[in-house]
């Protein structure tokens, strides 16, 4: 079996990100906008991984920072939804174009 | 403290503090009596003690029985002085330290030795005849003023009185004076004067009602701060030369001609110092404007500070300062005082306030004095010093007499008649006119000569200079047709206002009036009576005059001396010329109604003096400060539109910054669509530059 090398993992990450930003500026829902938040967070991940196996100066810090991002990622979860909750009690939906309260 | 044997001077300082002790009692007793009204209990009670709301005559009794016992321990000391043999004359001066400088380096010379401004008194026959003459017409014009500002007693027009007030500037005026007057050093003499000026504001502006006293207190405080700019350059210059302000060493320092380490520049620079301040205070051309308007103050007031002792103190400084005056500054001074003398008594002819044809004769009679200095009669000056200020402090209250008998008219053309309702102001005044006018055997007469003897000397020494004898001369002539107006218009004929009711004034005004009268006739008096040179007064200064840097000076004198008489005989043929004119003019009969109307000219209108500096100073200083203002406001009606002031820069910074912050806040538009756009936007350009660095 022959490795892959970095290239095709770079790649992947980078289309998941495209993915998450797409999903970012396109969804009106609160929900849809936080899965487009932990696609991007997972594409650093793929990122990380990957650098910590094909870079040897990498190898630690790169295992190291990708667990980090995971606990980021749940702590993050964790407090949007709670504020959707809120909002989705406050405006009776979860469309963000519904939060206007604040605009300058 | 009280060692009068070993310090007989002491005398002159306890009569110096005695105006001070009213002068703290009355203003504490006004504070206390302002902090407790409206108090209740024994603060009440204090209160009441002290009149209540009512002003207690008993401030004037106060300050008349300690302004007295300042005129007797004067004459004590007077007496002692005079019997004093003379040979130890540092008993009569004492100084303590004041105020150490340290090290002040002098010129290019190493460091001297620690300077120091002193505090201190030297008596000398000037200072005992001057303070003599300040402590006796300052008492009878306190005891004067007991009558005159009796209304300023009780409530006036619904205010409180103001009769301790005015005793309490009074005494204050009368300390500041005598303490300038005993002064050893310039600088203190230098801090009197300014005391002296501000009781003079303060009393000005007495009536606080009046707006015109107001402006006069104004312009006459800030034409004297012009004159002490000039006084303190000649402070300056002074100390800087010599390291000392004391009168006496400075003075010995030009005894023996001029003094190492000054160059001549600086000679006349110090004698034009000095004598600026002196032309500010003494009201000389052209610092003379304030004098006039002064007269809004209280006729007491008027008596006192400006005709005997206040407008004195620049001539007294004068004579003070008389050696260390370079020649070009003497001949200065001499035509400043024969400009004054001339210029204030043609405007004295047209005058019609009984107040200002006083005030403008005592611009006059004080350029006389200046005038006589600057051509080396220095006793001869402050001779008619000391004699005008008793005739013209009679004038004065017998003017303010005349007012207080009239209800405050003051205008001569409503006058008339009043010698017979009021015979004692009416021949006490004339004795004061025949005085000023040189009538023989008065006092006026005697210190009259003495001058126009000194400039006829002069003019004789130094044939250049003809005009200072010609001017006094002419101007002699113009006093005594001036005086007898005043005189024939308010007490001749009859009365042109038939309503007025005029009455005689109480004792306590006519007595000062008849006190003054007499010293006004006596005060000069020597044996043989009927020589001008023997007044007892005049030869009593003669024997201690200085030495002056006079051009041709002992010539001068000489002259002065050989050509008496015919000064004297030429002087009483002008007065009599001009007391005879107006007597045709006014005595004859009653004034046509051509003589009494508004005068018009440039007599009238005082030699356009005042339209001038008002053009000049006054209005350029009055745009300059609306200038300043409007850099600082914004109209009221149109707060926006002015916007080049300060103000509205200030505005629109402020202005500025708020738009930029409404601009920006629309960035936050709430649109999490427009966020990540931007984000990925900004990712783009920042990847874009990224990839253009590493090509």
């Amino acid at each position: 079996m022959t490795e892959l090398g970095l290239t095709p993992f770079l790649v992947l990450a980078a289309f998941l990100f495209a993915c998450g930003v797409f999903c970012l500026a396109t969804k009106r829902n609160a929900v849809g906008i936080l899965m487009g938040v932990e696609l991007i967070l997972n594409a650093a991940n793929v990122n990380l991984v990957a650098a910590s196996r094909f870079v040897p100066e990498l190898r630690l810090e790169g295992q190291v920072f990708a667990l980090m991002v995971v606990v980021l990622a749940a702590a993050e979860a964790a407090v949007a939804l709670a504020i959707f909750l809120n909002f989705y009690n406050n405006h009776g939906s979860a469309d963000v174009e519904a939060a206007k309260e604040l605009k300058g | 403290m009280f060692d009068l044997s070993a310090h007989p001077g002491r005398l002159f300082l306890f009569a110096t503090l005695m105006p001070l002790v009213p002068a703290i009692v009355l203003a504490v007793g006004g504070l206390v009596r302002h902090l407790t009204r409206g108090c209740g209990g024994w603060q009440g009670t204090l209160h009441n003690l002290l009149g209540g709301d009512r002003s207690l005559p008993l401030a004037g009794y106060f300050t008349v029985l300690f302004m007295m016992a300042a005129a007797g321990l004067t004459i004590w000391g007077a007496v002692r002085f005079f019997s004093d043999d003379g040979t130890h004359p540092e008993r009569w001066a004492e100084q303590v330290g004041w105020i150490d400088i340290g090290n002040v380096r002098l010129g290019s010379e190493p460091a001297g030795p620690s300077s120091a401004l002193y505090l201190g008194y030297r008596i000398d026959r000037l200072t005992v005849l001057m303070t003599c003459m300040v402590t006796g017409i300052g008492s009878m014009i306190f005891l004067f003023a007991l009558g005159y500002m009796k209304d300023e007693t009780g409530i006036v027009h619904g205010r409180r009185g103001r009769f301790g007030r005015f005793y309490l500037y009074l005494s204050l005026f009368a300390f500041s004076m005598l303490n300038l007057l005993i002064a050893d050093n310039l600088f203190q003499v230098f801090v009197s004067w300014e005391l002296v000026g501000v009781c003079s504001f303060f009393l000005i502006g007495f009536y606080t009602e009046k707006k015109s006293a107001g402006v006069a207190a104004n312009k006459a405080f800030i034409v004297n701060r012009v004159g002490d700019a000039g006084f303190l350059v000649g402070l300056a210059v002074a100390f800087t030369t010599f390291g000392t302000l004391n009168i006496a060493e400075l003075n010995e320092q030009f005894a023996h001609g001029v003094p190492h380490g000054i160059s001549h520049g600086l000679w006349v620079l110090l004698g034009l110092g000095l004598f600026c301040g002196a032309a500010g205070k003494s009201a000389q051309v052209p610092l003379q404007t304030w004098l006039p308007d002064a007269m809004e103050g209280p006729t007491p007031v008027s008596a006192l500070i400006h005709a005997a002792t206040m407008v004195a103190a620049g001539v007294y400084l004068v004579g003070r300062c008389f050696p260390m005056f370079a020649p070009e500054v003497l001949l200065a001074i001499a035509y400043v005082g024969l400009i004054t003398l001339f210029l204030s008594a043609t405007v004295a002819l047209v005058a019609t306030d009984i107040k200002r044809v006083l005030a403008f004769s005592t611009c006059s009679q004080l350029g006389y004095m200046m005038l006589a200095i600057g051509v080396g009669g220095w006793s001869a000056g402050l001779f008619h010093l000391l004699t005008h200020a008793f005739f013209k402090a009679l004038l004065f209250l017998g003017a303010g007499s005349v007012i207080h008998g009239l209800h405050h008219e003051q205008d001569l053309r409503r006058m008339g008649g009043l010698r017979k309702v009021m015979p004692v102001t009416a021949y006490s005044m004339l004795i004061g006119v025949l005085a000023i006018s040189g009538a023989p055997l008065l006092s006026g007469w005697y210190s009259k000569d003495a001058i126009l003897a000194d400039a006829l000397g002069f003019s004789l020494a130094n044939p250049g200079h003809f005009l200072l004898f010609f001017g006094p001369l002419l101007t002699a002539g113009l006093t005594a047709f001036y005086m007898f107006r005043l005189w024939l218009l308010a007490f001749g004929g009859t009365s042109r206002e038939p309503d007025a009711h005029p009455h005689e004034s109480p004792a306590v005004m006519t007595l000062p009036l008849v006190v003054l009268a007499a010293c006004s006739v006596a005060v000069a008096w020597g044996w043989p009576v009927w020589d001008a040179e023997s007044s007892a007064l005049g030869q009593s200064l003669a024997a201690v005059a200085p030495h002056g840097h006079v051009t041709n000076g002992e010539l001068a004198h000489k002259l002065a001396h050989s050509n008496h008489l015919a000064a004297g005989l030429l002087a009483l043929l002008a007065a009599v010329a001009g007391g005879g004119y107006a007597w045709v003019r006014y005595g004859q009969r009653p004034p046509t109604s051509d003589q009494l109307r508004e005068p018009t000219g440039v007599f009238a209108n005082r030699w356009y003096f005042d339209a001038l500096y008002d053009s000049l100073f006054v209005r350029r200083t009055v745009q300059l400060a609306e200038f300043t203002a409007t850099t600082d406001r914004t109209s009221p009606e149109q707060p926006t539109k002015r916007s080049v002031t300060l103000d509205g820069l200030l505005t629109g910074v402020a202005k500025l910054v708020a738009a930029g912050g409404a601009e920006l806040r629309k960035l936050q538009s709430g649109r999490v669509r427009g966020y990540v756009l931007a984000m990925g936007l900004t990712v783009l350009i920042l990847l874009g530059m990224l990839f253009a660095v590493l090509r």
